[in-house]
C-alpha cells in the first residue's frame, strides 16, 4: 500500500493519501502534501526543530479535522519556515487531534521548493475505508 | 480521477451548452457554458460540469449557472465561473465562488516604446525585472508596510500606494473600483491573515502570476484601441497577481466558518468547498468584509509591482516612466464577489457576482466606468500563455443580458502540472521559447517553466473567438510575449 500518490488535477494538484489506521492516513497526508511541496528527492539543510500541534475545535467529523491538521501545518511552513518530514499523532478523535511534528528550518526563499500551496480544500473530500484501512483524495489549491 | 462529464448537454448555437436543470435533483437553475466545437471536448474531459452543476444548487442563483469557454476543474466552483445570487431571495455568498487568491488579477500598461527602441535593451530589461521584482515562493518585498499602514491598505486599497508615491491619482481611476472597493472591515480579518499580508506588499508571487513585457501585434478595434491609448508595433507590460498570503488565509478561515453555516441556515450544497451564508446575515456580510480586505490588498500590491517595474523601466532606458509613457491601461480583478446592480426580468436588482476565473466586462456607458472609457466600453485583460499571445477586449452589453457583466479570464489549463511536467522532461522550455520566438523566459525554478509551458493550456485565441462570437465581450488588440517573468 503506497503511503500516498499525486493524483491528476487540471488546475490544482491533489493526492490520494491511505492507511492502514486513521492515525496513519492523517501521517500519510500531511507526508503527501510535504512531497508536493518540495518535490521528489528534497534535501532540507538547517537546523532540526519540533512543533506540537493540537487542534480541537472541529465539528464531529474527521474529513474537518483533517483539512485542520494540514492548514495547521502549512500555517507553521509559511510563517516558520519549517519543511516538516516526521509527524506522529498522539491522539486523535473526531474533533480533535494532538500531534508532534518534527521538521527542518529551511531558507525557504533560497530553498529549490517551487510549489506554493495556497490552502488544503474541501472538495469532495470524503474519508473512505475498505479492507486495507482508509483512504482519502485531497486537492491543494496551488 | 478526472473524469468525462456523464450529462446531456443541449446545443443552443454555436456558442452555448446548456445543463438542463435536471441533470442533478437540487439544481435551482441550468447550468449555461460559453464553448465552440473546438474547445468542448477537452471541456467535457474534465469534472468542470460536474462543477457548474453543483453551483446551480446555491439558494438563491439566479437564471444560471455559468461557464466561461476557458472552464476548468477547480474546487467548489469551476475555474471560469459566474454565479450571480439575490440577497433579497436568500440568495448567498461563497467563498469558494471566489477562492484562495481573493481580487487575483491583471493589469496592462502601456508605453510610447516600439520594438526598435527595446530590442537592444530587451534582454537587460528582462533581467532587472526579474531582479528588481520580488517572486517565488518565500519571496517577501521591499515595500515594507507597518500594522497601521496594513489596516489603511485594507481600507484604502491602491491609494495608499498612491499615496506612499508609489503611483498617480491617474492609476486609480484605470482601475477596477478605482483600487478601492468600498464595505472593507479590518475587524474581519484574522491575525493569521495579517501575519501573513505584512511583509508580501509588492510581491509577484508564483505558480502562474507573471509580469511579461509584450508588443501589440495586431488591432481589431482601431477606435477602441486608441481610446485604451493602444497602437500597433507598441511595447505594452502585463502583470498577473493577487492577494499572496493575506487572502489565501482569509479564505481558507471563512471556508472552515461557513462550513457550520450550512446546518443553521438548512443549506444543502454537494460539495463541502461551497460553503456559503446569505449575504444577509452576519457570517456573510463578515466574509464581504474580510474579503474586500483583501480585494484593495491586492489591488495595492499590483500597483506596487507596477512601481517597481516602472523604476526598472527608468533605470534601463535612463528616462523617467511618464516620458516613456508608461501609463496603465487598466486593472481587472478575475477572483472576486461583488454587489452589483443588473437588470433581472425587467426590473433592476442588486446582486452578488461571484466571478472565480472571471472578468468583469461592463459595456459603453456603464456608471462605474471612468470617463475616458465611457465610450470604448471597459477594456478586459485576457492574458494568454507565455508562448504564444494575450489580449485587449472591450465590455459589451451581451455581458449584461447574459452574463451579469462577465466574461472570460484568460486562456485556462488543459493540462494538469504533473502531465505538463511529464510532457516537458528533458526539455528546456526557456530555451525552446527563445529559439522559435525569440520570447526571453526568466524564472526561479525549472519546474515552474515547465508546469507554464504553453501546451498546458488551451489556445486562448479559441476562448476570445467565443466571447467575442457570443457577444460577451470585443475584441481589441492583440499582444505578443517579448519577455517573460515568472514567480
Amino acid at each position: 500500500m503506497k503511503p500516498f500518490e499525486l493524483i491528476e488535477h487540471t488546475a490544482d494538484v491533489g493526492i490520494k493519501a491511505r492507511g492502514a489506521t486513521l492515525t496513519e492516513l492523517f501521517e500519510n497526508a500531511a507526508r503527501g502534501m510535504f512531497y508536493v511541496i518540495a518535490g521528489e528527492g528534497y534535501k532540507a539543510q538547517g537546523s532540526k526543530v519540533e512543533k506540537k500541534i493540537e487542534i480541537c475545535k472541529n465539528r464531529d467529523n474527521y474529513e474537518e479535522t483533517l483539512v485542520s491538521w494540514l492548514s495547521e501545518l502549512l500555517y507553521t511552513f509559511n510563517r516558520e519556515k519549517i519543511y516538516f518530514n516526521d509527524f506522529k499523532i498522539l491522539s486523535l478523535n473526531d474533533s480533535a487531534l494532538k500531534a508532534e511534528a518534527g521538521g527542518i528550518n529551511i531558507d525557504l526563499y533560497q530553498s529549490n521548493i517551487y510549489t506554493e500551496i495556497k490552502a488544503v480544500t474541501f472538495h469532495n473530500l470524503k474519508i473512505e475505508e475498505d479492507v486495507d484501512g482508509f483512504s482519502c483524495t485531497i486537492i491543494f489549491d496551488v | 480521477m478526472a473524469q468525462a462529464f456523464d450529462g446531456k448537454l443541449e446545443k443552443l448555437d454555436n456558442f452555448r451548452w446548456k445543463i438542463p436543470q435536471t441533470y442533478k435533483s437540487g439544481m435551482r437553475v441550468p447550468g449555461l457554458i460559453y464553448a465552440n466545437d473546438s474547445l468542448l471536448p477537452g471541456i467535457l474531459n474534465d469534472k468542470a460540469l460536474e462543477q457548474v452543476a453543483n453551483v446551480a444548487f446555491l439558494p438563491g442563483i439566479l437564471k444560471y449557472s455559468l461557464g466561461m469557454p476557458d472552464i476548468h476543474w477547480g474546487y467548489g466552483f469551476s475555474i471560469g465561473g459566474v454565479a450571480a445570487t439575490d440577497p433579497e431571495d436568500g440568495g448567498v455568498i461563497s467563498p469558494g465562488g471566489v477562492g484562495y487568491d481573493i481580487c487575483c488579477g491583471v493589469r496592462l500598461v502601456r508605453s510610447d516604446l516600439t520594438l526598435d527602441d527595446l530590442k537592444p535593451r530587451l534582454e537587460t530589461l528582462v533581467n532587472e525585472l526579474f531582479n528588481d521584482i520580488p517572486s517565488g515562493i518565500g519571496s517577501s518585498g521591499n515595500i515594507r508596510a507597518s500594522a497601521k499602514d496594513e489596516e489603511e491598505i485594507f481600507l484604502k486599497g491602491a491609494g495608499w500606494a498612491v499615496k506612499k508615491g508609489y503611483g498617480v491619482k491617474e492609476d486609480l481611476e484605470c482601475t477596477e473600483d478605482k483600487g478601492s472597493i468600498e464595505g472593507a472591515d479590518p475587524s474581519k480579518v484574522s491575525k493569521r491573515a495579517y501575519e501573513r499580508g505584512r511583509d508580501q506588499s509588492g510581491t509577484l508571487g508564483s505558480g502562474n502570476h507573471f509580469l511579461e513585457i509584450q508588443i501589440v501585434d495586431e488591432i481589431y478595434d482601431e477606435k477602441k484601441a486608441e481610446a485604451f491609448g493602444l497602437f500597433k508595433g507598441q511595447i505594452a507590460m502585463m502583470i498577473h497577481s493577487g492577494s499572496r498570503g493575506l487572502g489565501y488565509q482569509i479564505c481558507d478561515d471563512y471556508v472552515k466558518s461557513m462550513i457550520g453555516c450550512l446546518g443553521k441556515y438548512n443549506i444543502s450544497v454537494p460539495d463541502r468547498q461551497l460553503a456559503c451564508a446569505p449575504i444577509n446575515s452576519p457570517e456573510g456580510r463578515a466574509y464581504l468584509g474580510g474579503m474586500k480586505c483583501a480585494a484593495n490588498y491586492a489591488w495595492t500590491n499590483r500597483q506596487c509591482l507596477m512601481h517597481l517595474a516602472r523604476n526598472v523601466f527608468e533605470k534601463v532606458f535612463n528616462k523617467s516612466w511618464n516620458s516613456l509613457g508608461l501609463k496603465l491601461v487598466y486593472d481587472v480583478a478575475h477572483n472576486i464577489a461583488k454587489m452589483e446592480r443588473h437588470a433581472v426580468d425587467g426590473k433592476e436588482k442588486l446582486l452578488c457576482v461571484h466571478r472565480k476565473g472571471a472578468t468583469r466586462a461592463f459595456p459603453p456607458g456603464h456608471i462605474d466606468l471612468p470617463e475616458r472609457y465611457k465610450e470604448a466600453g471597459q477594456p478586459v485583460i485576457i492574458p494568454g500563455d507565455m508562448g504564444r499571445v494575450s489580449y485587449v477586449l472591450a465590455g459589451s452589453p451581451g455581458a449584461m443580458r447574459e452574463t451579469f457583466g462577465s466574461t472570460c479570464h484568460g486562456a485556462g489549463r488543459c493540462l494538469s502540472r504533473s502531465s505538463a511536467i511529464k510532457a516537458c522532461h528533458g526539455r528546456q522550455i526557456d530555451k525552446e521559447l527563445f529559439n522559435k520566438s525569440g520570447i526571453i523566459v526568466r524564472a526561479k525554478t525549472r519546474t515552474t517553466l515547465a508546469e507554464e509551458a504553453p501546451e498546458a493550456y488551451k489556445d486562448v485565441n479559441e476562448v476570445v473567438d467565443v466571447v467575442h462570437g457570443a457577444g460577451l465581450s470585443v475584441k481589441v488588440c492583440r499582444m505578443r510575449p517579448l519577455g517573460v517573468i515568472k514567480g
